[in-house]
């Protein structure tokens, strides 16, 4: 039995980078979180699968529209006049997913939910829950039905697992609880990064996000395929998405020149290339010679000629020297100066008043607890704007 | 740290030349002015020092033009704080690029430690000025607008713009966000997300909006459902008048028509068609009537006929007998037809088998077998073909056996007695091949002769011993190439600083001379002596005071003198000594060239003796007078090299011909060898002309030794052909032999068998002809005799007598004449009989017709009434009163399908009203009113259900969520950058406050004591004023008045920005420790005074640490002579 596992689609959830602000980048990407659907559903019947598994958050809370539903029932009645059946459970965003609100997705489309719990497809038997409420903090393990004795078994969770950095607590559940379950198979969602975990001939399956929206989901891009058969099951990741997020490194510090500068950054463009997908790549970039926005000009110029790379981001490391106590007198001072209290109260309600001038959806950019950090920061630019091409 | 010596080894023009810096007497400043004109690459070697402290630049390297980038190379004496003095290299390697003074690596850490974790700009911003980066940094530090820790901070790091840098974040984050600023990149971004929310709420389907869509949808079909059926109400209650008023109109007819039909008979109605029916009986009661009349004449006709055509009572018996005879065939034809030739055809038969018998004979006769049956020499096709092949192998094979014993006959006869066998030459072709290579050794002698002579020729000018001299081994080329660029450069210094040592000595004894003269001079006397000669006039003045004598007076009175004379001349010579003074430091200058003059002669003339040591022992080392300049050294070595590699070539020219002479004996006795074992047998002198002889001849013999065994071959392959030739003819006469053992034919030939194949097969083809004929003639006959049976038993039946000369045929033929015509007759008989059935059943049928026709005419008429009418009348009234009954019934069928469907209760209500000749108009109304209400429910439902599927098929806003999506990234993005530059500025300005506060005890009074040095008498000091905004720094004026920084002028800036720097150097260098300070050129726009006082502040550098002054001008060369006391002075070199 062949089955393509994905979770976490959030359709009609965008992409943000400030790539994005590339006209032609913008119009081929706007609707990538369907287009990658579509790509998966493709991919489904051209693999001549047995069948799609969705494990939750197929739908984005944030950005809720009926035609999503709509493009989700279309797109597996399509699938399923193909001969291949769906099994998918809601996550934490799938309101439009409440079958007793919106009524069924179709014939061959399996809901699976408390009031319905198992289906059977071929030799195998399909367990999943479903929950109305966006926040879960018990296990849901419990409550899944026991394993069919000389079946095939498959549950779909939709779970953090025993948690994870930028992703609320949902239905917690320790790994190795749930691979004792006694299923052959765990399709899990809710952590965007692509996993896998094994126990004896069971495995637990993480496929990851299939279209990254952000820096932060970088790992992210693919679908699982798995063959079971009589022994272990066989996983492989398959890449679905149509951008990815990478992080390039660069050290400028031994530069002597502004052409030696572009050699380097044009190569780090050039070594993003990926011949499959779109790349947003951020530049983490150490310098005592260019600001962030000396290197955006540079970097922008270069791009003109490197194709599918877009710049997502650059952040300035200025080297150890720019800063050192030792012999930088104003970084000492200021260093000095960030530590006082009143200096520090002052900063606090500068960033409050900042943070209040945003829009909500942006507030997260300047978080209550990152005065420190910002500091920091702040600190290293002062003392790369002074030392910066332009400055001198 | 210290640079006490800069090696450019392989940089820029530059190859083995040295910069040195040494080391100034203690208690004196440390400035070294490296002088140079334009272009002597000044630039090259400060690239040069920073290159090997911080590493060099990895590719397109700007001094790479004379080596190669891999072949740089720098380096320098350091002194290092708790290191010592070090002597360091550096490459151009990408790595481990830092060396010791023997070329290893070494770590980084000692300089970067040294350097106190400095970066190449550091280093360049904080220990490097030239005169662009003077004035540059004063007009950029006015942006301080004089405040005091920016200036410091300008002084400490070089750096001038800290205000611009700040200004510059500031104006970053204002365009950013400001507080109420319109215009901000952040209310714009806002301004635009708020039209995207709005335009995305409006376009996205949420469930809620969905439910409302939805709610929206069911009302309005709810509104569409209730005035439907308001319509539907209308409809029925107009249905509902048009069934009452119908009702009415067709109850008013049914009562007319009631009227009528009182005075018809009753009955019932007619059946369907009765009108037409009656009318068609009538007519068939007439015609059948008439009918009956004509068949009864018809019957009486055809009897008459059929006694006309009486029955033949034979006829059956013949036709019995005829069909027995038409039973018979011949030849798969018909006996009869057949017989009439057969009688012929059987007399021409008999005659061709005759003719048969005589030809079988014939064939008899020739094979000489007359008598012996015919049958056992009949033979099939295939038979006799196999015979013929059989002997004609036999035939063929026997003449084949003839020639192939012919052919080995003649080649027997020509093959020759066997020449001699050749033998295996090829190991003596190999020793011939090897023997070949090295027969010649002339060239190898000629060789050894000619380098001999050469070797004559090269050491005719050399001395007996040249060959020990090379033995003992010769300095290395580079060595003496050193040595006499040393000795030539060590002799010319050696002259030069003669002559500037004489020159020196002349200046120092003309200042020496100028001092005595003005010191000889009374009127410079200084203000010691005129304290020496007061303060004995007044010691002897108390002496006097206490004695009181005469001596004692003449004493104080002479001292009195002399201290008048002195304060005298001590008044009137201020100029004097002023001329003295100047006079003594001219002397003091000159004293200091002197001995600088005589120091660097002695170091010369110790240089000049030691190069005379190394070149008197690499005199004698090449074999040359003691006294031999070093420059006639390489040529000596030259010759010595050249004298040692052709002695070299003579060994080597010897060891070749000996090595070739003993190949060539091992060649000549393996050849010897080899010869021996194919007999040949002779002297070594001989041996190669035989040998050659053989190897030439090898190919001949071998030649006729392959033609003889051939034909051997050929004689054996023909014996072969004979042998296999008479096998093969033996099987074939077995093989005829085993075909003929079966025949008459025993003991004939092949030849003889070939022969009779004709007659053989002419007698098996009249054999299978006779066999057919006879065959043929047997069937005629038996044709005739049936055909004569069949004619004696026709004429029997018929009781005709047998007369001969009637045939039987005609006799068969009469009896089918006289069956054709009882045929005829009883079809006759048949057809007429046929004729009578019909006219009688016609006959019949008419008059049953009649009867029935009478019988249904009483049928139509059941129980009505008019009996006494014709049908025809009695049908027509009957009828008229079944239509009046039918229109009456359709009335009552109109009117009561009107009320079909129609609601009762409706329908009782208009009928009620009737006649009212409103009432359908007011109905009417009530309609069209109910169509508009369920018109505008059914458009506004229609609309419902648009907005509703419109809802699902609007267009796609992908492209405002994602441009909502990237704006919220950008302003996230601008959010953490503005707040960063805010929260820097904020710092900066704290740290520069502090800074203020920090360095204003340490630093102020250099920076005013550099500042007023410099600008003297123009400003007397520095202050700083206490402002709300901070502590500024003011330059005061000589007359009191103050300045403020940023009202200086551009020169006045660019000083205040030297005397900064200069107290940054000195605060550094108090911290952690002095770095070199290099200063390019500074002072060049500088007057004279301005110079000197720049000059002083590098002095005052020096004091500090080190300063490098590089500089073209000779003059500012001179200036710094006079300005710092042991300055030094470096050319670059050349």
């Amino acid at each position: 039995m062949r089955l393509i596992v994905s979770a976490d689609t959030h359709l009609g959830s965008p992409i943000r980078s400030v790539a994005l602000r590339n006209p032609e980048l913008g119009e081929r990407l706007k609707q990538a979180s369907f287009d990658t659907f579509r790509r998966i559903v493709e991919m489904a019947i051209s693999e001549n699968a047995d069948a799609l598994i969705l494990a939750g958050d197929i739908f984005d809370s944030d950005f809720p529209d009926l035609k999503s539903r709509a493009f989700l029932i279309t797109q597996l009645s399509h699938a399923a006049s193909a001969g291949i059946p769906t099994v998918l459970i809601r996550g934490n965003h799938d309101a439009l997913l409440d079958h007793t609100n919106h009524g069924s997705l179709g014939p061959d489309i399996h809901l699976l939910h408390e009031g319905n719990p198992t289906v059977e497809i071929g030799n195998a038997m399909f367990h999943g829950l479903s929950f109305d409420k966006s926040h879960m903090a018990k296990s849901l393990l419990p409550e899944y039905p026991e394993p069919v004795v000389g079946r095939t078994n498959v549950g779909l969770m939709h779970t953090s697992l025993g948690g994870s950095p930028g992703h609320d607590p949902y239905a917690p559940c320790s790994e190795q609880d749930l691979l004792a379950h006694g299923y052959d198979l765990w399709c899990l969602g809710h952590i965007h990064m692509p996993f896998e975990r094994r126990s004896g001939s069971a495995l637990a399956v993480m496929p990851g996000i299939p279209q990254p929206r952000h820096y932060g989901e970088r790992y992210g891009g693919s679908v699982a395929v798995i063959t079971l058969g009589d022994g272990v099951p066989q996983l492989e990741h398959r890449d679905v998405g149509h951008l990815r997020f990478i992080e390039a490194k660069l050290d400028l510090t031994e530069c002597g020149d502004q052409a030696e500068a572009l050699d380097h950054i044009g190569a780090a463009l050039k070594a993003a290339q990926d011949p499959l997908r779109f790349t947003a790549v951020r530049l983490q970039v150490a310098t005592a010679r260019h600001t962030a926005d000396d290197l955006q000009v540079l970097a922008t110029e270069l791009l003109e000629s490197v194709d599918d790379v877009f710049l997502d981001k650059i952040k300035v490391l200025p080297p150890k020297n720019l800063t050192d106590d030792k012999v930088n007198d104003l970084a000492r001072l200021m260093r000095a100066e960030v530590q006082e209290d009143g200096f520090r109260q002052a900063c606090a309600e500068m960033l409050d008043d900042m943070r209040n001038a945003l829009p909500p959806g942006a507030r997260d950019a300047l978080p209550e607890d990152a005065l420190t950090e910002l500091l920091n920061e702040a600190i290293g630019e002062v003392s790369l704007s002074l030392h910066g091409v332009d400055a001198q | 740290m210290r640079l006490n010596r800069l090696d450019l080894t392989r940089y820029g023009r530059f190859k083995d030349a040295q910069i040195t810096m040494p080391l100034p007497p203690a208690e004196t400043s440390d400035v070294t002015v490296i002088y140079g004109p334009n272009e002597a690459g000044k630039s090259t070697a400060f690239n040069a020092y920073l290159e090997l402290l911080f590493g060099m630049k990895i590719r397109d390297h700007p001094y790479e033009f004379q080596f190669k980038r891999s072949d740089l190379l720098v380096g320098a004496e350091l002194a290092i704080p708790s290191r010592g003095t070090m002597v360091l290299q550096r490459n151009s390697k990408r790595n481990q690029s830092l060396l010791d003074h023997q070329g290893r690596p070494i770590e980084e850490t000692i300089l970067s430690s040294a350097l106190h974790g400095l970066s190449r700009d550091d280093y360049v911003e904080r220990f490097s000025l030239n005169d662009d980066g003077l004035r540059a940094g004063g007009a950029r530090i006015a942006n301080a607008q004089g405040d005091l820790g920016q200036l410091l901070h300008a002084g400490v790091s070089g750096l001038t713009t800290i205000a611009t840098t700040l200004e510059q974040m500031t104006a970053h984050v204002d365009r950013f966000y400001k507080k109420g600023g319109r215009g901000t990149e952040l209310k714009v971004a806002k301004d635009r997300l708020a039209k995207i929310s709005q335009e995305l709420r409006a376009s996205r389907l949420t469930p809620e909006r969905e439910r409302t869509l939805a709610a929206a949808k069911d009302d309005a079909k709810a509104e569409f459902d209730a005035t439907d059926q308001g319509l539907e109400n209308a409809r029925l209650r107009q249905a509902a008048l048009v069934a009452a008023q119908t009702w009415y109109d067709q109850a008013e007819n049914i009562r007319q028509i009631d009227v009528k039909l009182a005075e018809f008979p009753d009955g019932p109605e007619l059946p369907r068609g009765a009108e037409a029916a009656v009318a068609s009986l009538v007519a068939t009661i007439s015609e059948k009537s008439l009918r009956v009349s004509e068949a009864k004449d018809a019957l009486e006709t055809l009897k008459s006929t059929i006694s006309a055509c009486p029955k033949d009572p034979l006829a059956e018996a013949l036709a019995h007998e005829l069909r027995q005879l038409d039973q018979l065939t011949f030849d798969d034809a018909p006996l009869q037809a057949r017989a009439a030739t057969a009688a012929s055809d059987l007399d021409r038969r008999i005659a061709d088998r005759e003719a048969l018998g005589a030809k079988i004979n014939e064939a008899l006769v020739a094979l000489n077998m007359a008598g012996v049956p015919v049958e056992s020499l009949v033979l099939t096709s295939i038979e006799v073909d196999d015979l013929a092949n059989a002997a004609q192998a036999v035939v063929n094979l026997e003449r084949d056996v003839i020639a192939a014993e012919a052919a080995a006959t003649r080649a027997r006869g020509q093959l020759v007695d066997a020449p001699p066998e050749p033998k295996d030459l090829s190991q003596l072709q190999a020793t011939w091949d090897k023997w070949s290579a090295v027969a010649d050794i002339t060239l190898a002698k000629n060789a050894v002769a000619t380098e001999k002579a050469q070797l004559v020729t090269a050491v005719a000018s050399l001395p007996a011993t040249w060959a020990d001299l090379v033995a003992a081994g010769l300095p290395a080329r580079e060595t003496l190439l050193d040595l006499t660029r040393a000795f030539a450069t060590a002799a010319a210094d050696l002259a030069t600083n003669k002559a500037e040592l004489e020159a020196r000595e002349t200046a120092y004894e003309l200042a020496q001379a100028n001092r005595q003269t003005y010191e000889a001079t009374p009127a410079t006397i200084d203000a010691t002596a005129i304290a020496e000669t007061r303060r004995k006039r007044d010691a002897i003045w108390v002496e006097h005071r206490s004695a009181l004598t005469a001596e004692t007076a003449y004493e104080f009175e002479g001292a009195m003198h002399v201290d008048d004379d002195a304060q005298a001349r001590f008044a009137e010579g201020q100029d004097a000594r002023g001329q003295l003074v100047a006079a003594r430091r001219e002397e003091a200058t000159a004293r200091v060239l002197l001995d600088q003059a005589q120091e660097r002669m002695n170091r010369v003339t110790e240089k000049h003796i030691e190069l005379t040591k190394q070149a008197t022992a690499i005199a004698s080392a090449l074999g040359l007078a003691p006294e031999t300049n070093p420059a006639a050294f390489t040529d000596r070595h030259t010759a010595l090299l050249q004298a040692a590699a052709i002695e070299a070539k003579v060994a080597n020219a010897k060891a070749e011909l000996d090595i070739h002479s003993t190949h060539h004996s091992a060649a000549l006795q393996d050849m010897k060898k080899a010869a021996n074992t194919v007999g040949i047998d002779c002297s070594d002198t001989d041996l190669p002309s035989r040998v050659q002889a053989a190897l030439t001849l090898q190919d001949s013999v071998r030649q006729t030794w392959n033609r003889w065994t051939k034909a051997q071959q050929v004689l054996a392959d023909l014996e072969q052909e004979a042998t296999d030739a008479t096998t093969d003819k033996e099987a074939a006469q077995k093989s005829l032999q085993s075909l003929i053992n079966t025949l008459p034919l025993a003991g004939r030939t092949a030849g003889e068998i070939l022969a009779a194949l004709p007659n053989l097969r002419r007698l098996s083809q009249f054999h299978e002809e006779q066999s057919k004929l006879i065959l043929r003639i047997e069937t005629l006959e038996n044709a005739i005799a049936q055909l004569d049976a069949s004619a004696l038993r026709i004429m029997a039946v018929t009781g005709a007598e047998n007369d001969p000369k009637v045939t039987s045929l005609e006799v068969i033929e009469q009896a089918r004449i006289r069956i054709s015509a009882e045929e005829r007759a009883k079809e006759k008989r048949t057809s007429t009989q046929t004729e009578m059935t019909k006219e009688e059943t016609a006959r019949k049928q008419a008059e049953t017709a009649i009867v029935d026709a009478r019988a249904e005419l009483v049928g139509w008429f059941k129980d009505q009434g008019a009996d006494d009418l014709e049908p025809t009348q009695r049908v027509a009234v009957l009828s008229e009163r079944d239509n009046l009954r039918n229109t009456r019934k359709a009335y009552d069928e109109l009117r009561t399908s009107a009320r079909a469907g129609v609601n009762n209760e409706l329908f009782a209500e208009e009928l009620a009203v009737l006649p009212d000749s409103s009432r359908a108009a007011a109905v009417d109304q009530l309609l069209k009113d109910a169509q508009h209400d369920r018109d505008q429910a059914f458009a506004a439902h229609r609309e419902a259900i648009r907005l509703y599927k419109e809802a699902f098929d609007s267009d796609d806003q992908s492209n405002l969520t994602t441009e909502q999506a990237t704006i919220l990234e950008e302003i996230r993005a601008g959010a953490r950058n503005a707040a960063v530059a805010r929260l820097g500025v904020l710092a900066a300005k704290g740290a520069l406050r502090r800074l203020a506060a920090e360095r204003r005890t340490t630093m102020l009074g250099d920076v005013e004591n550099a500042f007023v040095g410099i600008t003297a008498p123009a400003w007397s000091r520095v202050d700083v004023w206490s402002q709300s905004e901070g502590e500024k720094l003011v330059g005061i004026k000589p007359d009191g008045s103050s300045v403020p920084v940023e009202d200086m002028s551009t020169g006045t800036m660019g000083q205040l920005y030297f005397a900064l720097r200069v107290a940054g150097y000195r605060s550094f260098a108090r911290d952690l420790g002095p770095l070199p300070m290099i200063l390019d050129d500074i002072m060049e726009t500088f007057d004279d005074d301005r110079a000197k006082a720049a000059l002083q502040l590098c002095s005052d550098i020096g004091r500090s640490g080190q300063a490098i002054i590089f500089t073209h001008h000779a003059h500012l060369v001179e200036l710094a002579r006079k300005t710092i006391p042991d300055v030094n002075i470096v050319d670059m070199p050349g």
